[in-house]
């Protein structure tokens, strides 16, 4: 089968509107009362890029551009949107406000992630300006929401190595920079959370939006969170719980023990899997399905956004990829782990490409 | 000139021409490590130049989208390229990309810049079997 | 019907290359499907089939009246086609030439072959108008001429002819259309450097470097369909409706749940039109988007693009040099594909591009499309 469309989605998911396709990633929470499903979209990496006086790198604006404009078609309305990190490609005020005006156009609520790209200029000061606090969870129709600033990393690095801010941006900036330092979430958040977390049911779902994977999976291009064991510990005691995670520009999914792990597309660009660097060792989750090689003669190839339904508390990703077909990544509850609905048995993938 | 003089000028004669035959098909592990250290040194300007805004115009690098230079793929070029309609080279690849997605003027085929492009994506790649027009 | 020598001795040349599976220079062979082999019986019935103004309400429309031979197979000049009683469309009239090699026909696609998309227009209320297909089989079947062709092509008389016969010959004629050979393929497939001016040459290397315009209009090693079979938001129509978008997908969607005929919406609603490949599929990423064109004849075709709005080839090179907008005081559309972006070309790129689209046509040049009395002396 091909792409599922959007009827099928709204046949699935008794939803009674229409409009079914989405650009960005919508996520629903589905729950055995109908009316308290709902779903929500998710947009990330944008990576605003700054040329100069009005010039912003024409590309990665489309892609928000386009992202924002699709996620405003959904139909039924997502009950807020989430904005994964990395608005901005070098952290300046004027990335950040270009970026903020295009989401202006949102209509919802959006909540906002920290990226590395956000932060290592001014550690965070302006983004919070904008949009808020860098870790905070919500409740929201009896799922815990909990928002991480994932991308912190040790003080020795962050505080004493640079002569300058835009230096210690630049070299996190690059992801295969050796210069780099790993991404943890830190002592003090990992004491807030447990704090935060103590207040909550074990029988309530919980989702957490972080912008690097809770997970280790390649540490030479961080995608990897050095602290990712401990925060997995707290998460450990709740019966469902999911994190979705930006950063990677891919489809990645896992399953560790009771938390699932999902990742979301960037609308700016997409990063090969590690895989396709030969040279390393490949830590990609057994689980994960690729998506075939982009194509870099169509920009917006391999990027996107997804749509994610929380049934019964589990994530079900609707991918819209651009110029690809559409992946559904959702939960098995037989096999308890996400699973690609549609290619995740071998003799049923996408013959790989190895064009471009 | 002595007997003797005329011996030790031969004597050099002979040394001169043992020395230059002897580059021909002899060489030490000290050359095979200063030649690998050119090429190092021009596969590091290659690395550079790949994280380098100077590249393009509009501040984007290489390294954005092709971390360590993945997804280059050297290997299989010469090879059909679907949008660029022809059979093409790693060189003509790496121009479109400096004229596309970095909005730069394509590098002449002569410039060394090219060669260290070309240096550091294949350096990334060694080990790899060759795979021309692979698809 | 409208019978020019021209005509003829276009078919017959046509008719040889077709069969003997040598297609003009620049193009791959035809894909023909196994349920509908060539023969030059089928194919001179389809083209009487394509010239027939009988099939349809007012007795003055055939396929060709907006698929004209003389205009390289549209109804150039006008912008969108003129159906019966002159109602207007809202599409411009793709050519049928080499139409045999799209994979998918129609402008937004939506049918999959030319045996499909035949039995669209004679039904649909502003190109053809007639209530269903029964007319067009009541002729067919008692038509003197007809009943001998058909017993012919398909040893089939009376009630056994059906549709499925009447669309195949029809798309066996089509088949044999075929535009390549032009001076742009003499000189680049066939080695001629004279083939081409120097202007033309010029505008070649625009046309595959800085204009960009091969990335979807494809030439390859041995052959130059300048499609990719893609559907592109290249800026064209969805710009007039832009901020109606999320009424209007809402709305086109619901009317199709209903059960609502897209052929007949997209081709009456002007505003529905601009949704493009979207009202096919339902997917948001192709939102306004259409299909890449074939550029070959394309000088002969004009006015470009699928409402016709572009009056010239000037016209669609400034379009795309803008980044999609031809005024570059109009927003950008929010949903335009990936890859349209300024070009900035200089004025002289322009005019060089212009050149080489010129040189695309192996029809008859404009001298002998207007004296089409004199049959044309076959290609050297």
């Amino acid at each position: 089968m091909s792409k599922m469309n959007r009827r099928d989605f709204m046949k699935n998911t008794g939803a009674l509107a229409v409009a079914g396709s989405l650009p960005v990633s919508l996520i629903e929470l589905a729950f055995a009362d109908a009316k308290e499903n709902f779903t929500l979209a998710y947009i990330s990496d944008s990576h605003i890029q700054h040329i100069k006086g009005s010039e912003f790198v024409r590309n990665w604006d489309r892609g928000l551009i386009r992202a924002v404009a699709e996620t405003n078609l959904l139909t039924p309305k997502p009950d807020f949107i989430v904005y994964g990190g990395d608005l901005a490609q070098l952290g300046t005020k004027a990335e950040l406000d270009h970026g903020a005006e295009i989401l202006s156009s949102l209509k919802g609520k959006v909540h906002h992630v920290m990226g590395e790209h956000d932060y290592y200029l001014d550690l965070g000061a302006y983004w919070e300006k904008l949009f808020g606090p860098q870790h905070y969870s919500f409740d929201h129709k009896g799922v815990h929401f909990v928002v991480l600033n994932s991308i912190l990393t040790h003080d020795e690095w962050t505080f004493h190595r640079w002569p300058t801010p835009e230096q210690r941006m630049a070299e996190m900036a690059g992801l295969d920079n050796p210069n780099g330092s790993p991404f943890m979430v830190g002592e003090k958040q990992r004491a807030w959370l447990k704090d935060d977390l103590a207040k909550v049911d074990r029988k309530t779902p919980v989702v957490v939006f972080s912008h690097s994977p809770l997970q280790k999976i390649y540490k030479g291009w961080n995608f990897w969170t050095e602290d990712a064991d401990e925060v997995q510990a707290l998460l450990k005691p709740f019966e469902k719980v999911t994190v979705i995670y930006g950063h990677v520009h891919q489809i990645q999914y896992n399953q560790i023990g009771n938390i699932s792990f999902n990742s979301v597309m960037a609308t700016a660009w997409p990063w090969p899997y590690p895989t396709a660097y030969k040279q390393a060792e490949v830590y990609l989750p057994k689980l994960t399905v690729p998506i075939n090689r982009a194509d870099p003669f169509h920009e917006r190839d391999a990027t996107g956004w997804q749509f994610i339904n929380l049934a019964s508390g589990n994530a079900d990703l609707h991918y819209t990829l651009y110029d690809n077909q559409r992946r559904v990544v959702a939960y098995n509850t037989q096999t308890r782990q996400p699973e690609d609905t549609q290619y995740q048995a071998p003799e049923r993938r996408i013959p790989p490409q190895n064009h471009y | 000139m002595t007997l003797k003089n005329i011996q030790i000028a031969l004597l050099g004669l002979l040394v001169w021409s043992y020395v230059g035959m002897a580059a021909a098909d002899e060489f030490t592990d000290e050359d095979e490590k200063r030649w690998m250290a050119q090429f190092d040194a021009v596969a590091q300007q290659g690395r550079s130049l790949w994280t380098s805004p100077a590249l393009g115009s509009n501040g984007v690098v290489c390294a954005q989208c092709h971390p360590n230079a993945a997804n280059t793929h050297p290997e299989t070029y010469p090879k059909f390229q679907k949008q660029l309609g022809k059979v093409a080279l790693l060189s003509d690849m790496i121009n479109w990309c400096i004229q596309n997605p970095l909005q730069g003027k394509p590098l002449e085929l002569t410039d060394p810049k090219l060669t260290a492009l070309q240096a550091y994506v294949t350096w990334e790649r060694r080990g790899v079997p060759l795979a021309p027009g692979k698809h | 019907m409208k019978h020019t020598p021209f005509g003829f001795s276009l078919l017959a040349a046509l008719l040889y290359t077709a069969l003997a599976g040598a297609e003009p220079l620049g193009l791959p062979p035809v894909n023909i499907p196994a349920d509908n082999p060539q023969s030059p019986d089928k194919i001179a019935l389809g083209k009487k089939l394509f010239e027939d103004k009988r099939f349809s309400s007012t007795g003055e429309v055939s396929c060709s009246t907006c698929h004209d031979p003389v205009k390289a197979f549209t109804d150039s000049p006008l912008p969108t086609s003129k159906g019966i009683h002159d109602a207007t469309g809202t599409r411009n009239a793709p050519t049928v030439l080499n139409a045999a090699y799209f994979k998918r026909q129609f402008w937004d696609g939506r049918s999959p072959s030319l045996e499909d998309q035949a039995i669209h227009p004679f039904v649909n209320p502003i190109e053809m108008g007639l209530p269903n297909h029964e007319p067009i089989l009541k002729i067919v079947r008692s038509d003197p001429q007809y009943a001998k062709a058909f017993k012919t092509v398909f040893g089939t008389a009376g009630e056994a002819i059906t549709l499925t016969e009447v669309t195949r010959a029809i798309a066996s004629f089509e088949r044999t259309v075929l535009s390549g050979d032009s001076p742009f393929d003499r000189y680049y497939f066939g080695g001629n450097q004279d083939a081409l001016s120097p202007a033309a040459a010029r505008g070649f290397q625009v046309f595959l470097g800085q204009g960009r315009c091969v990335s979807c209009h494809v030439i390859e090693q041995t052959q130059a369909l300048f499609t990719d079979h893609r559907f592109h938001n290249i800026g064209v129509g969805i710009n007039r409706i832009q901020d109606d978008v999320p009424r209007l997908a809402g709305a086109f969607l619901e009317a199709k749940a209903r059960g609502a005929d897209v052929d007949v919406t997209v081709l009456s609603d002007r505003k529905s039109s601009e949704l493009g490949r979207f009202a096919i599929t339902d997917q948001f990423d192709e939102l306004g988007a259409f299909k890449t064109p074939t550029l070959r004849e394309v000088a002969r075709t004009a006015p470009y693009m699928h409402d016709g709005s572009l009056k010239t080839l000037r016209e669609v090179v400034e379009h795309y040099n803008n980044g999609g907008v031809s005024d570059t005081k109009t927003r950008v559309n929010d949903f335009l594909s990936g890859g349209i972006r300024p070009l900035a070309l200089s004025e002289q790129q322009k005019s060089d591009l212009v050149a080489f689209l010129e040189a695309l046509s192996s029809g008859p040049s404009q001298e002998s499309a207007k004296s089409a009395k004199t049959p044309r002396s076959k290609r050297p």
